[in-house]
């Protein structure tokens, strides 16, 4: 029986919906025994606790501690190796957000094996795990399992549904302390900038994106444009908010906003994984002058050009 | 100051092997490997601080079927100088054994104040080389870095988080890894830089000489096993408008929209 241990995340002072998806895979799997939750903050909330139970978690074991209002490596990292050692989990998992990536190779170091990451499955084989990772835009699926008594895995963001009716209980809860040295805070917090957020794109059912290819600020006009004529709402990646062609309210992805139209448009979008783990379209139309572009292997249909010329085309044949 | 910068070099995406394919080095050709798209980032960080602050970077390339191409096109971006580690018994798809063999190979080259790499290793998808490395290093760092400023205490970095970017300072020495962002948006080879890296000598080093026995760093020493490889078999194919002019493209598009009777707009 596989006892596992989950690193708790909270975001915007909610239990982090990818940790909650990564909850739900692991009630799906029978030989899983026992799904125990880390949660560390400066305070620890009872809803956090409730939520946690609600979708699947039968122990959480919580630090409280100041150094670990905000993640930080070191800390983290320490404070989970202790929780680790208490709790002698076979398999310990996080959601693969950029703190999970961060902190599961580094305890991965620490036991002196290697991890499997961004996986959209696991399986039970025999008495071991199989990790499933999709690679080369989502082309191939590479099977890893990993040697020892404890394996370290994250899941890929997007990659497992939270349950919407979720039926566990409350979890047994404990706590302990750690104390935390000058060494462990070399690397200091100092802000957290947040996107605001003024449009909602969740319940968009159109969207039309514009990425790096677009190739400007005033180019995204083409973009507005198409997205007014069919009553939809526009989008982007990171490369285009982090130059500001457009507002950051816009970005669509791991770090921006998960949507899932019945129409997306990805016009000069390449589509890594980071991006695209935020869209679930019923239908992806993407223009993209590379025809290897990533994009086509998630579009629906395509078009291999200069979006440049396409959409206007496009638009003037819409407007009849 | 000296800055070590880690690179990979892959398969370029834009290569027309599919799935499994574009892993199998007997299909691939020299003018299809590049820079990875990440590293390139990362030479980007520390070339900057080269600028600002007249630092010394050198390049060191351990994962590509040919790492010295690689390397004379770091330097020819503005490297310093340049180290190849070649050889066949280390098993490079396993982000620990890497990290090993990077460790070693910064004992050799001595004093170092910064570690730059790419966020990605695009030719396993990982990434867990920076935070590994880092952590064998016992050095403060920072991973998905987007910005960075130098200040009195070392340097304020910008990086990224879902929701927006999170600022932290880190001290002088430490490990980096750099995304995409615009900061480390890479710059192109100079004329000059070419020239450089044209006469430039590039030390090779082997595992033997980092002291490494396959032991450690090949495939036996793995604990990272490879189960299955196989493609994936898409439910539904998508439909790609390759040829054609373009207002051909888009009335093909829309024709066969129609026919699907997907609706575009409200
Ligand atoms: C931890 C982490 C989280 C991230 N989260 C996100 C996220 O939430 N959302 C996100 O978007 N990114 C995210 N990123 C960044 C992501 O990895 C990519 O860097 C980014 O999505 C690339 O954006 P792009 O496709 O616009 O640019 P590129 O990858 O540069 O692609 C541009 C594309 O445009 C095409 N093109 C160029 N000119 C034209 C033209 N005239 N007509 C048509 N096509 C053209 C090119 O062929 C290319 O395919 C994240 C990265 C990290 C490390």
């Amino acid at each position: 029986m596989v006892k596992t241990l989950v690193f708790g995340q909270i975001r915007e002072d909610i239990v982090e919906e990818n940790t909650l998806g990564v909850l739900n895979k692991l009630t799906e799997i029978s030989g899983i025994s026992e799904i125990i939750v880390a949660l560390f903050g400066h305070q620890i909330k009872d809803e956090w606790i409730t939520e946690l139970g609600k979708h699947g978690a039968s122990r959480v074991v919580s630090v409280k501690a100041p150094e670990l209002e905000v993640y930080l490596s070191r800390p983290y990292v320490k404070a989970m190796l202790e929780v680790i050692e208490k709790t002698e989990p076979m398999l310990v998992i996080a959601a693969g957000t950029v703190y999970g990536e961060d902190l599961i190779p580094r305890l991965a170091v620490h036991h002196g094996v290697s991890c499997a990451q961004r996986i959209n499955d696991i399986s039970i084989v025999g008495d071991d795990l199989h990790f499933h990772t999709p690679v080369r835009d989502d082309q191939a699926m590479k099977v890893t399992r990993i040697e020892g008594t404890i394996k370290f895995a994250t899941s890929r963001a997007g990659a497992f549904f939270v349950n919407e009716n979720p039926a566990g209980g409350s979890p047994n809860v404990e706590s302990f302390d750690v104390t935390f040295s000058e060494e462990d805070m070399l690397v200091k917090h100092i802000e957290i900038k947040k996107a605001e957020r003024t449009v909602n794109l969740k319940d968009a059912k159109i969207i039309v994106a514009g990425g790096r290819g677009v190739g400007g600020k005033e180019q995204f006009q083409i973009i507005r444009e198409l997205a007014e004529i069919l009553g939809g709402e526009i989008g982007a990646t990171r490369a285009c908010t982090d130059v500001h062609w457009i507002e950051e309210t816009y970005e669509i992805g791991q770090t921006g906003q998960s949507v899932s139209p019945d129409l997306y448009i990805a016009a000069g979008i390449s589509g890594a994984p980071q991006h695209v783990s935020g869209i679930k379209a019923k239908t992806l139309i993407a223009i993209n002058t590379d025809e290897g572009a990533a994009i086509f292997n998630f579009a629906d249909y395509g078009i291999v050009g200069d979006l440049h010329v396409i959409l206007p085309i496009l638009k003037q044949k819409l407007q009849g | 100051m000296k800055i070590i910068v880690f690179i990979e070099q892959i398969v370029s995406t834009q290569v027309k092997l599919q799935g499994v394919d574009y892993f199998d080095s007997t299909r691939v050709s020299e003018d299809d490997l590049v820079i990875n798209p990440s590293s390139k980032n990362a030479l980007e960080g520390a070339l900057k601080l080269k600028d600002q602050l007249g630092a010394e970077v050198t390049a060191v390339c351990v994962r590509g079927l040919k790492t010295n191409k690689a390397l004379r096109e770091a330097i020819a971006m503005g490297c310093t100088d340049a180290i190849e580690i070649a050889d066949e018994t280390i098993y490079t798809y396993d982000p620990l054994l890497l990290a090993k063999v990077y460790v070693e190979a910064l004992g050799k080259i001595g004093e170092f104040d910064l570690v730059f790499l790419g966020v990605e290793e695009q030719s396993t998808g990982s990434y867990a080389i920076g935070a590994m490395l880092s952590e064998k290093l016992g050095l403060p760092s920072v991973l998905y870095a987007e910005e960075l400023e130098v200040i009195d205490s070392g340097y304020k970095i910008g990086h990224v988080l879902e929701g927006g970017r999170k600022i932290v300072a880190m001290p002088s020495k430490g490990v980096i890894s750099c995304s995409d962002s615009q900061y480390f948006t890479p710059r192109y080879t100079s004329m000059r830089g070419i020239l450089t890296a044209k006469r430039a000598e590039i030390p090779k080093w082997t595992a033997a000489d980092l002291g490494l026995s396959s032991s450690v760093v090949g495939e036996e020493a793995t604990s990272l096993i490879e189960v299955s490889f196989s493609n994936i078999v898409l439910e539904k194919e998508s439909y790609i408008i390759k040829e054609g002019e373009p207002e051909e493209k888009v009335e093909n598009l829309l024709a066969k929209l129609k026919e699907d009777e997907i609706k575009l707009g409200a």
